[in-house]
């Protein structure tokens, strides 16, 4: 792989466990109050994936390039296997019209998020994910 | 049998990934998945940031505020 020329910033004293694990907890629970279909949803997402999403193209809290991969590119082809699982049923699923005996994986997950403890804890786990991928 | 499918498929995910971190092993991690694809550009342009960012982002909308 080759390693490319990005101006990485100096590490910022706010980017830490100590600090961002709390941070996203309070979000995740202020995030788990609105139902879903609401505005104040929708608004929430919108900022809160809008700054995510600016500080990831911005570089604010980008890490410096990791250590050559140890991988191969072939090898990465086994991620293709559940990727495709996925894909294949979620699309059938998807043009059965997502029915009882057919349901997508979002209308599965639909009852499980109706409760505010469970959207909190998949707002905490998008969060902590999506500020992996803005620190990459 | 949908919902054996996507268990299916959720296993496959953690099989892979458990296979990614043994010792020694050249298949990648997901989050080395997503590093590569985060540094695919087009023209100087972020293409696979901007992708993978944005993609997330609606992963949240679509399963949290939808």
């Amino acid at each position: 792989m080759v390693e490319e020329d990005v101006a990485v910033p100096p590490p910022r004293s706010w980017d830490r466990p100590a600090v961002t694990v709390p941070v996203f907890a309070a979000l995740a629970a202020v995030g788990g109050q609105f139902p879903g279909f609401t505005h104040q949803a929708n608004l929430f997402i919108l900022a809160v994936g809008g700054v995510f999403v600016w500080a990831g193209l911005a570089g604010w809290v980008r890490q410096p390039a990791r250590p050559p991969v140890r991988w191969r590119a072939p090898a990465a082809w086994w991620w293709l296997l559940p990727v495709a699982v996925f894909g294949v049923l979620e699309s059938a699923t998807f043009l059965l019209g997502s029915s009882d005996d057919y349901p997508t994986f979002s209308r599965l997950a639909d009852p499980l998020l109706e409760r505010e403890v469970v959207r909190s804890v998949g707002y905490f786990s998008w969060l902590t994910a999506f500020w992996g991928l803005v620190r990459r | 049998m949908a919902i054996g499918g996507f268990v299916l498929a959720m296993g496959l995910f953690v099989a892979v990934e458990w296979a990614a971190r043994r010792e020694g092993s050249r298949i990648p991690t997901i989050g080395d998945v997503c590093g590569a694809v985060m540094r695919a550009e087009v023209a100087r342009v972020p293409v696979g940031r901007i992708v993978l960012l944005v993609f997330w982002w609606w992963i949240g909308w679509h399963f949290l505020a939808r």
